[in-house]
């Protein structure tokens, strides 16, 4: 018994012993940051990253040619002296580069951009962003015409003027990856990623990751061959790794974190008025799509599957989807293009309300008096409070990924849906099984949302041609009697807007395009997104672009 | 004795393959593929991923290649980030081990504490206490419990920080772990010290005037254990493997999230990759627990 009890005390000595030890973690250093943005990152390789969180990293550890300014998130030259200079056909751009080192004190050269674009393109790189490349022209062996003039200079040849390369230079998939690193980490070329798997690889940003324990911290260290060093004033980054919103916004309430990128949706009204609680705009629209394809229009003509896809866009409503669910202040969306993008010819792309987006719902008794007159126009019949066409009951299921925020969203559809007299069934899926489904047309309405990569209408518009990946309205793929039969015109118009010289027209075929799919009403714009975040009051100089970008490198923390 | 465990083990690489086989094809049967994304991945860089990673051939012959690299030791990379599986799945294992490990020592020395204590006062106040504290721990969800710790702990006394990055503080994960093996195995010892307590070579040795402390610890408390000990086998493999829950609220990098997250991913390399070693925790874990019962009670005959 005596060993026991010896054994429990001891036990106990432990845990108050290891908890004492917790105390004093440094929570006032003024040079350390501490982040939260996300769980583990797959990719830190800029080539193979494509989430949003792994582009944030990116930046910070990063630097390409170009990037945003902290004032006024212009595009601004980083690794470029100037904004190039365009030849006159707007297809051939010179960029002059400044001296630059790597973080290991190598020079960065204009031939490492050469070395690194050519590697997201080739095939055995398999990068999800390598598309983007698509608007330079190749060389007959397959390579990019993209060429190091002398040390200090690269020259760049489009497939036709493009308004928003210089954007495109600011990406992340542009950055410069270190060539000798690379290849040491992948002698066989079967692992493009490995060589930004552990602590120490080489970079050319701010900071360089010098630790990482998985699923749980990150910390990363002032580069100090970085070419603005200067003006780097904190000397490390922390990161929290978790997703775990209710942790997270913990830890930032005790002062374990500066900074978090997301809140706990219960925790949002109480938010709203504190002042380190930050709204940004993005630059991308949350949407439903119906599969234009679906057997739900088999037995309607074109017009009638337009006018039940036109009601119950309708009675939608955004204004309490974006009161009650998105609660950040969101605009609710009249167009399927969000707000505030650049239109490639000098301003901005004009918002056209296909509809009043305030005013849609079933609250409102106008809108819906137009979606039942639409529908009995048409033909159907509102038996008893029941939508029929011919004699059959219309229901409509709903496919979402399992999302409180999604499911909530869904149910104020269920509930605005029944105005019209129509039974919308709410399915949650796996996030794998929805992926699948939706791109292969096995669904009839399914939640959706889009975030541009680039600030460009065409960025938005291009995911509806009949070969992309993105359609998942099933738009001209094999169409069905009901859905739009002429969507190979689409397809030209978008090919049109790439290829076009002259940028105001090129305004003009994106305003037809976006009609011409808004007639469809395949899709129902929800809201234009927006991005929260939270930083302490003693934090400053930390910015963001509306791609959702966070720019780290020239914050300031003061001490409490 | 050698002769049973020979056959044990023998049977133990039966399982392992058979689990791993099962788990191959019901796992290339999910919908869904270890590179959907959000915004679809270009038919040319699925092409090349699948070729990259040998999914482009049938699967019999893929199952073929993964067990033939597992033979030579190669557990391959993650379908999801690129990352060697093996190096990375063993520092989760370690993580999970020392966190587990030490939940089940505090669970099982205060459980056996308090069953005997609650045996001994049977129907009294220490009892009562005990069985109604159990019964809580039994009933409440570790991520409740989770929560309430950093509730206390973390935010209201501040005590411990919620997350560090350089010390990660283990002391409420393991409490969060430890509180429900712990009730289980009061229980379990209460009930089987009171069965103890009412045999026949208890009353002997008492009769026998043997003193009352050697009664409750050699007689009573020894045979007391075995369904302790039938328990702890397989809640040591568990509890060792990894619990999401507790590991995500605590920002715990171990093998409970890897698991799950590598199931929503469809990430198959790594999903075979840490079935197996749980298949081969768990099993060794039985064979332990079975030489385990044939060391305290020796009237187990394997043969």
């Amino acid at each position: 018994m005596k060993k026991r009890i010896l054994a429990l005390a001891l036990c106990c000595a432990m845990v108050f012993g290891l908890a004492a030890c917790g105390k004093g973690n440094g929570k006032d250093a003024t040079s350390v940051l501490k982040i939260n943005l996300a769980s583990e990152p797959a990719y830190l390789d800029p080539a193979l990253n494509s989430a949003v969180d792994g582009g944030c990293l990116a930046v910070n550890s990063f630097a390409g040619l170009y990037t945003y300014s902290k004032d006024n998130q212009e595009l601004i030259p980083q690794l470029a002296k100037a904004m190039p200079t365009v030849s006159e056909d707007g297809k051939v751009y010179t960029v002059d580069l400044i001296e630059s080192k790597w973080s290991n004190g190598e020079e960065l050269t204009a031939k490492d951009f050469v070395y690194s674009w050519n590697r997201v393109v080739a095939e055995e790189t398999a990068a999800d962003y390598a598309y983007l490349f698509d608007i330079i022209d190749r060389n007959e062996d397959g390579t990019l015409k993209v060429e190091a003039t002398n040390d200090y200079q690269l020259q760049i040849t489009l497939t036709s003027p493009c308004p928003y390369f210089n954007d495109l230079m600011a990406f992340p998939t542009f950055f410069p990856v270190y060539q000798a690193g690379v290849e040491a980490a992948d002698p066989d070329g079967k692992n493009p990623g490995a060589w930004a798997q552990e602590p120490g690889f080489v970079c050319n940003g701010a900071y360089t990751l010098t630790d990482w324990q998985h699923e749980s911290s990150m910390t990363y260290t002032k580069n100090p061959n970085y070419y603005d060093a200067d003006n780097v004033k904190i000397e490390t980054l922390n990161f929290m790794l978790s997703a775990d919103a209710t942790a997270t916004y913990a830890a930032y309430q005790s002062g374990d974190l500066d900074f978090i990128d997301d809140v706990p949706t219960d925790e949002i009204p109480n938010l709203k008025d504190n002042p380190e609680f930050y709204i940004e705009d993005n630059l991308g629209t949350y949407y439903a799509a119906f599969n234009v394809n679906a057997d739900l229009f088999k037995n309607m003509t074109a017009d009638q599957a337009v006018a039940l896809r036109k009601a119950i866009s309708l009675v939608i409503s955004r204004n309490d989807i974006v009161e009650k669910v998105g609660q950040t202040g969101q605009v609710p969306a009249s167009s399927f293009v969000p707000e505030g993008m650049a239109d490639g010819n000098g301003s901005t792309y004009e918002i056209k309300e296909y509809y009043k987006a305030a005013e849609t719902g079933s609250s409102n008794a106008d809108a819906v008096a137009e979606a039942t007159k639409t529908l009995t126009d048409a033909g159907f019949t509102l038996d008893g409070g029941v939508l029929k066409l011919n004699g059959e009951v219309i229901t409509v299921p709903y496919v979402l990924n399992d999302n409180p925020g999604h499911k909530a969203a869904a149910e104020i559809m269920q509930q605005d849906l029944k105005a019209i007299g129509i039974d919308m069934s709410i399915e949650t899926q796996d996030w794998q099984v929805f992926l699948d489904n939706r791109k292969a047309g096995k669904y009839t309405f399914a939640r959706e949302g889009w975030l541009a990569d680039y600030n460009d209408p065409v960025n938005m518009l291009e995911i509806f041609t009949s070969d992309s990946g993105n359609n998942d309205p099933q738009l001209g793929k094999e169409p069905i009697a009901s859905a739009p039969q002429n969507w190979s015109e689409y397809d030209a118009l978008i090919n049109e807007i790439r290829t076009t010289t002259d940028f105001a027209k090129r305004v003009e075929l994106m305003h037809q395009a976006e009609d011409m799919l808004m007639d469809t009403y395949a899709v129902v714009p929800i809201y234009y997104y927006n991005d929260i975040y939270m930083q302490k009051a003693n934090v400053t100089g930390v910015y963001t672009t509306v791609y959702g970008m966070k720019y780290f490198m020239y914050a300031e923390k003061a001490a409490q | 004795m050698t002769k049973y465990i020979i056959k044990r083990i023998l049977l133990a690489i039966m399982s392992i393959i058979i689990v791993s086989a099962i788990t191959f094809f019901v796992m290339e049967l999910i919908p869904g593929g270890p590179f959907n994304k959000e915004k679809a991945t270009s038919p040319q860089a699925q092409a090349a991923l699948e070729a990259r990673y040998n999914l482009d051939k049938p699967v019999g012959q893929q199952y073929l290649i993964y067990m033939g690299n597992i033979a030579h030791g190669d557990w391959g990379v993650s379908l999801k980030n690129g990352r060697e599986i093996w190096p990375d799945m063993i520092s989760r294992f370690k993580i999970s081990a020392k966190l587990g490990f030490s939940a089940i020592v505090v669970a099982t020395i205060i459980g056996v504490i308090l069953g005997s204590i609650a045996a001994l006062t049977r129907n009294k106040l220490p009892d009562r206490i005990i069985v109604f504290f159990t019964t809580l721990g039994t009933a409440m969800p570790s991520f409740v419990l989770a929560t309430l710790l950093m509730l206390v702990f973390c935010l209201k006394l501040q005590w411990i920080p919620v997350w560090n990055s350089y010390n990660p503080n283990y002391v409420l994960p393991i409490i969060a772990l430890s509180v429900y093996p712990m009730a289980y195995i009061t229980r379990l010892t209460k009930t089987s010290m009171l069965d103890a307590l009412n045999q026949d070579y208890i009353r002997t040795a008492k009769a026998k005037g043997v003193s009352k402390a050697k009664v409750i610890f050699v007689h009573a408390l020894r045979n007391a254990l075995i369904p302790v000990v039938t328990y702890l086998g397989p809640e040591v493999a568990y509890i060792l493997t990894g619990s999401m829950v507790v590991e995500n609220i605590f920002t715990i990098g171990g093998l409970g999230t890897a698991f799950v997250t590598s199931i929503v991913n469809r990430d198959y390399t790594t999903i075979m990759a840490v079935t197996l070693f749980l298949a081969i925790l768990m099993v060794v874990a039985n064979l332990l627990t079975d030489i385990a019962y044939k060391l305290i009670d020796p009237r187990i005959n394997f043969n």
